[in-house]
């Protein structure tokens, strides 16, 4: 039925680290106990990392580059394109623009909307994707 | 008379890392991590083959494995599958 039974102890149907070796003795334990436990990110539990971590917009890879108002980076000069900013935003900021649309102190609010999407479009390994990641994060 | 109907996410989304009887789960939907011990992995590698209420799920594992006591092992079914979900491990289907 599940094709389990050709499984002595080597080929998982799942998960590689878990193989249901066939007639193990699996211990349920009690209705009481608990058997998980969950790893918040470090950077979630910290609220001062948050406030304090840094997003530079654009990243160094894109230096002098323009945000187009969908967040994409365009040639410097772009009709239409925002500027890049002087200062990396703080997560509080990043936090509040986010969320609110509420401009960051020095920033044109014209441009706030291309350097939000810029910031969601941020992926693993790009500049400020850890802090933007923790902001997201549940508390 | 059927219990609600649990699924999980695909083993392609949940790395397993296996350490000394515990396993650890990076869960990559949520960016979580999750400490896990028996008969967490087994219950979602039961519900990879597809969504299954708590009757449905402990007849999986029944084929795979014998229990230890078969006293309240229904009860302990019904715990696990709360904290996985819980956890975001297993959710309602």
């Amino acid at each position: 039925m599940s094709g389990s039974d050709h499984n002595p102890a080597g080929e998982a149907i799942g998960a590689k680290a878990f193989v249901p070796s066939r007639r193990a003795v699996l211990v349920m334990g009690a209705a009481a106990a608990s058997t998980v436990v969950t790893i918040r990110p470090a950077l979630a539990q910290t609220a001062g990392s948050i406030i304090n971590c840094e997003i530079p917009v654009p990243g160094p890879h894109a230096g002098g580059n323009f945000i187009a108002p969908d967040g994409n980076l365009v040639a410097p000069g772009t009709p239409g394109a925002a500027a890049p900013l002087s200062r990396p935003l703080r997560g509080e900021e990043v936090r509040s623009l986010l969320r609110s649309g509420s401009t960051p102190a020095g920033v044109d609010p014209q441009s706030a909307q291309a350097y939000a999407n810029y910031i969601r479009r941020l992926q693993s390994g790009m500049s400020g994707f850890t802090c933007y990641a923790s902001l997201q994060m549940p508390r | 008379m059927a219990g609600p109907v649990f699924a999980t996410d695909p083993e392609a989304q949940v790395s397993a890392v296996e350490l000394d009887g515990l396993s650890v789960l990076f869960h990559a939907p949520s960016g979580m991590t999750h400490i896990v011990a028996a008969p967490a992995p087994q219950i979602l590698d039961a519900l990879r083959i597809g969504p299954a209420d708590a009757g449905e799920l402990l007849a999986r594992l029944r084929a795979w494995y014998d229990f230890e006591s078969d006293d309240e092992v229904a009860d302990a079914v019904d715990a696990r599958l709360e904290e996985l979900e819980a956890a975001g491990l297993v959710r309602r289907a």
